[in-house]
């Protein structure tokens, strides 16, 4: 999840008929775009922007904060807050406070259930003797599911601080009047930011746009190549961003600096299909049922006959090879030995890594 | 063609060279990806599969049955073409993508939209990526109901998208205007210890309706050794 500083100007809020209010809100969004140019309208008198970058740029977090909420101020009154998603971020701005990275789930624990706005959600938990966001994030999944359904469980990730926000909390509305410019000066989505400007380009850039209003900004990204070792490293997912330079659109300048460069220990083409995001835990076992480990040398210590991926069922190795050692970052305290191993069985192949011990299927070649 | 009625004549008498001339002009200021065109282009190992040897706008296809090894590498490399001319692409509900893998069978990653964890949300999402892109990869996180498919396919025939639905445990309740399996796939260059993954052999079978009736089979590498995928052995056979 986005690290999101949120601008709340308390007295914008409420749209008026003559739209003084959102020619107000449009100077505050030229205001904070002196600090970051992707400022993103959430609805009338609240706006977000990531806050990663611009508080590396600006010496930390409270630092930017400071200056947005002093240039904000020059407009209107401001709040300003930062945490991790929108929602916890707009709920940080109210209370001007800034949310340590990773302490978001701690900072919605204690907040009332009715903050999600959800009175029919409200209601059953009520009964259920639930108060707080905490006390929600603490049922577990399936039953959250069974309960309350595809929105209460989407709820349940938000209270929880692990996704990053609620589908009515944006106006899109609001985002389409700032776009159509009050008074010019918009940021918000321009069509054909992504290469061309023909109409394709257009309504692709605008359908995603869309999307993104549905999914929450991370909902949609785009993958960048460059230079690893392993799978998961050759490429990086960014949040698909309204104004960031694409790719160009020409294949060729979407491979990075480094991405051709050699790699020793990089496991040879092709590639993978499938790159689990987390890795997910296997065993792997000789014919006598023995574990399979790799010694110090690199060498495994028996031959490699079954798997089981995730507790599944053993099946059977109609090939293997490796193992590929990799000693990752071997200059720093977090270094990381461990080696890897393609495995074949009659439900496909796997790139398995294991490290202190224990293996994981790092990808599938699905 | 270009040529009017009235023109035929004069195209007659006019010498070869000058026609071959001409056709080369007008295919170098086609341009890449015209919108109004019925088609999108595929890989020329996958041509033989398709019965029009491209995708048609406005159909939907599925691809691989639950545990079909392959499936996925199957649909990317049916976007590559259309992405590497100009073709906008989505990939909904699949949150491990091998983006590598990906480039290496030629999808354009600055043309490939990916949303990787629509939760509930993924018929709506797929449907507002429908509106906008020409081809839509879904891999539905949860079992369709019918009626929200059948909702789907009728957006993509009425924005004229290609809908390539990869099922895998969750099914598609509806019939596909093509099927696609994957019929077998083995990997070559590993033995007990030594080599590494060099290629997939695969067979891949397409069913459909309509024109697409007769079914037919095509041997793949998949992924070749470079990443892409190659016709292997002769061409297309149909099913006995």
């Amino acid at each position: 999840m986005d690290r999101l500083l949120v601008v709340r100007c308390p007295e914008l809020l409420e749209e008026d008929e003559g739209g003084a209010v959102l020619r107000a809100f449009v100077g505050v969004i030229a205001a904070v775009g002196a600090y970051c140019p992707w400022v993103t309208p959430v609805r009338a008198g609240i706006c977000s922007l990531p806050a990663r970058g611009p508080a590396r740029y600006f010496g930390g977090e409270d630092a930017l904060a400071g200056l947005v909420r002093a240039a904000t101020e020059e407009v209107t009154p401001a709040e300003v807050g930062i945490a991790d998603g929108l929602f916890a971020a707009v709920l940080a701005a109210r209370r001007d406070r800034i949310v340590p990275a990773g302490g978001t789930p701690a900072f919605l624990a204690p907040l009332p259930v009715a903050t999600l706005g959800q009175d029919d959600l409200t209601g059953l938990l009520d009964r259920l003797g639930i108060r707080t966001l905490g006390g929600f994030a603490a049922l577990p999944d399936p039953h959250v599911l069974g309960r309350f359904g595809a929105d209460g469980a989407h709820a349940h990730r938000v209270a929880g601080g692990r996704s990053g926000e609620l589908a009515d909390l944006r106006r899109p509305r609001v985002a389409h009047l700032l776009a159509d410019g009050v008074d010019g000066g918009s940021t918000v989505v321009e069509p054909g930011f992504w290469g061309g400007t023909n109409d394709a380009d257009a309504r692709a850039a605008r359908c995603l746009a869309a999307a993104q209003e549905l999914l929450g900004p991370d909902g949609v990204v785009t993958a960048r190549l460059q230079g690893g070792r392993s799978p998961a490293e050759r490429a990086r997912f960014v949040t698909w961003t309204a104004g960031e330079p694409p790719q160009d659109g020409h294949p060729g300048t979407v491979r990075a600096a480094g991405s051709g460069a050699p790699w020793p220990g990089r496991i040879p083409a092709p590639s993978p299909a499938v790159v689990h995001p987390d890795p997910v835990r296997a065993d792997l076992a000789d014919v006598l049922g023995v574990p399979v480990r790799v010694s110090a040398r690199g060498l495994l210590t028996t031959v490699p006959d079954r798997l089981s991926v995730e507790g599944g069922p053993w099946e059977p190795l109609s090939g293997w090879a490796g193992p590929w050692p990799s000693d990752e970052r071997w200059w720093s305290r977090s270094r990381r030995r461990g080696a890897r191993l393609q495995a074949v069985t009659v439900r496909g192949a796997h790139l398995l890594l294991v490290e202190r011990g224990r293996w994981w299927v790092e990808a599938t070649y699905g | 063609m270009f040529v009017s009625a009235p023109d035929r004549r004069l195209a007659r008498d006019l010498d070869p060279a000058a026609l071959a001339a001409l056709a080369a002009l007008a295919e170098r200021t086609r341009p890449v990806a015209a919108s109004r065109t019925r088609l999108l282009p595929v890989l020329p190992a996958l041509a033989g599969l398709l019965p029009d040897g491209a995708l048609r706008r406005g159909s939907t296809l599925t691809v691989g049955r639950p545990g079909d090894d392959g499936a996925l590498s199957v649909a990317l490399s049916l976007v590559a073409a259309a992405s590497a001319s100009g073709s906008w692409c989505a990939l909904v509900g699949h949150p491990s993508l091998g983006a590598v893998a990906a480039a290496d069978l030629g999808v354009d990653l600055g043309r490939l939209a990916l949303l990787p964890r629509p939760g509930a949300a993924w018929a709506e999402a797929t449907a507002t990526v429908l509106g906008g892109v020409d081809l839509v990869v879904l891999c539905p996180p949860f079992v369709p109901r019918p009626a929200m498919v059948r909702r789907l396919v009728a957006r993509a025939r009425e924005r004229r998208a290609v809908l390539i639905v990869v099922p895998d445990r969750a099914g598609w309740p509806e019939p596909p205007d093509l099927q696609l399996r994957v019929d077998g796939a083995t990997w070559e260059g590993v033995d007990a210890g030594r080599g590494h993954l060099r290629r997939r052999r695969m067979t891949v079978a397409v069913t459909g309706r309509r024109s697409a009736a007769r079914p037919v089979r095509q041997q793949l590498w998949l992924p070749a050794p470079d990443g892409t995928a190659v016709a292997a052995g002769g061409p297309p056979d149909p099913a006995a």
